[in-house]
């Protein structure tokens, strides 16, 4: 039989070459990002006042000039809703969620999407194969296929600027990083996210009325944690269970902006 | 060798192949457009991300699933009198799971990244686990499709020791169907599952999928390998077909789908009683929307109903030409509702807004390049299975085992003897 026609010197080879393989597949591999979350001593959280929300869309023009997001792609959409509080009209800023229990991580085949420690939902646009997997698992729309090259300059750019991280290339797919970039280099340079403008996410320093608020979760102190604790506020599609980190608080009629 | 000279006149073949050829040519052409310009080229957007390259991919597989069933009926379940067809069917699924990978190729945004699967692992992602699904069991399958190029006469002429070392791989037939087994189970029941796992979509998000496509790759696996084995058997007078074998599996193919409707019902059916946003409109789009032809004429009536009758009643089964019939109906059907899974879910999405979580519908249709890519692959299909029916013998029951045909079918005695 074949089984008895493998000898122990042939299994030895085979052995060798086998743990050679994974030898190399752990170099190739290297280190895998994913630490356990909640190992960060900082959980970042966003609070948009929908009040205060005026639709300008300054937001997504600053995350498209930090972030060089190309002009067919949002990584933070305004949406305007149907219904009115007060005259008012009510709208929907959304970045990305950064779910505690995201789809998209969950379903990612080579972790190409992964949680930082400081729960901050990333990508890492070098391993993306763009099976797009994760935007059909992201019930929040919140991320988008490079169908093409984008190689014209940015137009949300600013000539007196230039954007903090690389483009994306052609066949990736990209979202909202919390401007992990401004949050790791404040924290470097001893500031405080959410306080210190540089140290903040784009969005969020450019918002011209204020809706937006940026911090710590696990600092009682920060503003998130202190809006949160004192104001009613809500989570997109907590029926999901995925747990978002970004909060809204609902339009009322009262505020005066 | 003269296969060449055989009494079907020499003519359509070759006008068969030449046409297969020039269908290739404009799929390579459209590949070439595809590779060259990114995906814009398509119509896919981020609202619907897979469209017919992904349902082509999913129903090659499902075609492919009659090279597990088949080889572990062979050498697992001890039914020897299945082996010349469980042949055609490996060579079905090298092909089926080629196809796939093709199509998968053109369809991932970064195909110099194809690899990163095998290197950088996510255990939990289910379509992690179909890529190296896929990679293992293309190798189990080449594995054991090896022998049949080996067995070739005019491989064996030319390259005699070469070809006995790869005829020798067969006597690991028996390893490589467990192997086969365990890792196409999990493949086809996993491309379920990846759907089936995402609450971003309701329509989807159901275990049923996973053990539905299973069922359904079952009856469409060995449909078409009946169906090509007897096409093949029809146009040329060398090769030997052994009706008797096909009838019965025939047979078994008819029970598959009674069972296969029996879960579709109730599945469909406990689906209108959820009133879940998203997936009542998910399942209006199936049963009265734009996929409501497809879905009722063509995954029902002409994929399951039609066939059950004519592959369950004997006096239809004898008939090859019903029978065929019922089997291309049947692969078909299995087509269609890998389309009709495929876009179910795509069509219509849920908005995350507060207070209005709606219905939002979506359109696609496939861009003339994803048709001439998707025919360009089929066509490379259909190629190597003609190129194989007529140089590898990958048809062929000139060596049946010899009990099978004193035994007469039995009502109730489907895939036993």
């Amino acid at each position: 039989m074949a089984a008895e026609s493998v000898g122990r010197r042939d299994f030895l080879k085979v052995a060798a070459v086998g743990a050679t393989a994974l030898a190399g597949l752990r170099m190739v591999r290297g280190t895998d990002a994913s630490e356990p979350t909640g190992s960060s001593p900082h959980q970042w959280a966003m609070v948009i006042d929908q009040s205060k929300c005026t639709g300008c869309g300054q937001c997504t023009l600053s995350c498209r000039a930090h972030n060089d997001v190309p002009p067919d792609i949002s990584w933070n959409r305004v949406i305007e809703m149907d219904d009115e509080v007060g005259d008012k009209k009510v709208y929907v800023s959304r970045p990305c969620m950064h779910c505690e229990h995201a789809p998209c991580v969950e379903v990612c085949p080579v972790k190409a999407s992964y949680y930082r420690p400081d729960g901050i939902v990333m990508m890492n646009y070098d391993r993306c194969i763009g099976c797009r997997y994760c935007e059909i698992a992201c019930p929040y729309g919140g991320r988008a296929f490079n169908w093409k090259a984008f190689t014209e300059p940015n137009p949300a750019v600013p000539r007196w600027g230039h954007p903090e991280v690389p483009r994306r290339p052609r066949g990736v797919v990209e979202k909202c990083s919390f401007c992990y970039q401004r949050i790791d280099r404040g924290l470097a340079l001893g500031l405080t996210p959410g306080v210190d403008d540089i140290a903040t996410p784009a969005c969020v320093v450019a918002c011209p009325t204020g809706a937006r608020v940026f911090g710590d979760l696990n600092d009682p102190e920060s503003e998130v944690s202190r809006i949160l604790d004192a104001t009613p506020h809500y989570r997109m599609r907590e029926d999901l269970g995925t747990n978002p980190r970004v909060y809204y608080l609902p339009a009322r009629d009262e505020v005066e902006s | 060798m003269s296969v060449l000279n055989r009494r079907i006149s020499i003519a359509p073949v070759y006008i068969w192949i030449g046409f297969l050829g020039l269908l290739i040519l404009v799929g390579i052409f459209g590949a070439a457009i595809v590779f060259s310009q990114g995906l814009v080229v398509t119509n896919l957007t981020d609202l619907v991300p897979w469209g017919l390259w992904i349902t082509i991919d999913l129903s090659a597989i499902a075609m492919s699933a009659g090279a597990f069933l088949l080889c572990a009926a062979v050498y697992l379940l001890g039914l020897k009198q299945f082996q010349p067809v469980a042949k055609t069917a490996t060579f079905i699924g090298l092909i089926g799971y080629s196809m796939a990978v093709m199509t998968l190729l053109l369809d991932i945004g970064r195909p110099d990244r194809f690899w990163h699967a095998v290197v950088f692992w996510n255990p939990h992602s289910v379509l992690w686990e179909v890529t190296m699904c896929v990679t293992l069991y293309l190798t189990v399958l080449v594995l054991e499709t090896t022998p049949i190029l080996g067995n070739a006469s005019w491989f064996k002429s030319r390259w005699p020791k070469l070809s006995s070392h790869m005829s020798g791989l067969h006597r690991y037939a028996p390893y490589l169907a467990v192997v086969g087994l365990a890792l196409s189970m999990l493949h086809q029941s996993s491309l379920g599952a990846t759907y089936g796992v995402l609450k971003s979509r309701p329509i989807w998000y159901r275990p049923d999928l996973s053990v539905l496509f299973m069922i359904s790759a079952m009856a469409g696996g060995i449909s078409l390998t009946v169906l090509i084995t007897m096409v093949v058997g029809r146009l040329s007078s060398k090769v030997k077909v052994n009706d008797h074998i096909l009838e019965r599996l025939s047979f078994f193919i008819g029970w598959v789908l009674v069972g296969y409707l029996y879960f579709r019902f109730w599945d469909a059916f406990s689906m209108t009683y959820t009133y879940q946003p998203g997936k009542t409109e998910g399942l209006s789009l199936l049963t009265k929307g734009p996929l409501a032809f497809n879905f009722w004429v063509g995954e029902i009536l002409l994929g399951a109903v039609i066939p059950i009758v004519l592959l369950l009643v004997p006096r239809f089964r004898k008939n090859t030409t019903a029978r065929m019939i019922a089997l291309f109906f049947v692969v078909g059907g299995v087509v269609a509702y890998r389309w009709d899974v495929n876009l179910a879910g795509q069509l219509v999405l849920l908005t995350y807004l507060p207070q209005e979580i709606s219905a939002i519908y979506t359109l696609y249709k496939p861009s003339l390049i994803e048709f001439a890519v998707g025919v360009g692959v089929i066509a490379y299909g259909a190629m190597a299975i003609t190129l194989g029916a007529r140089y590898l013998n990958i048809v062929d029951h000139s060596k049946v085992h010899e009990e099978v045909l004193e035994t007469e079918p039995e009502p109730g005695l489907a895939g036993t003897d």
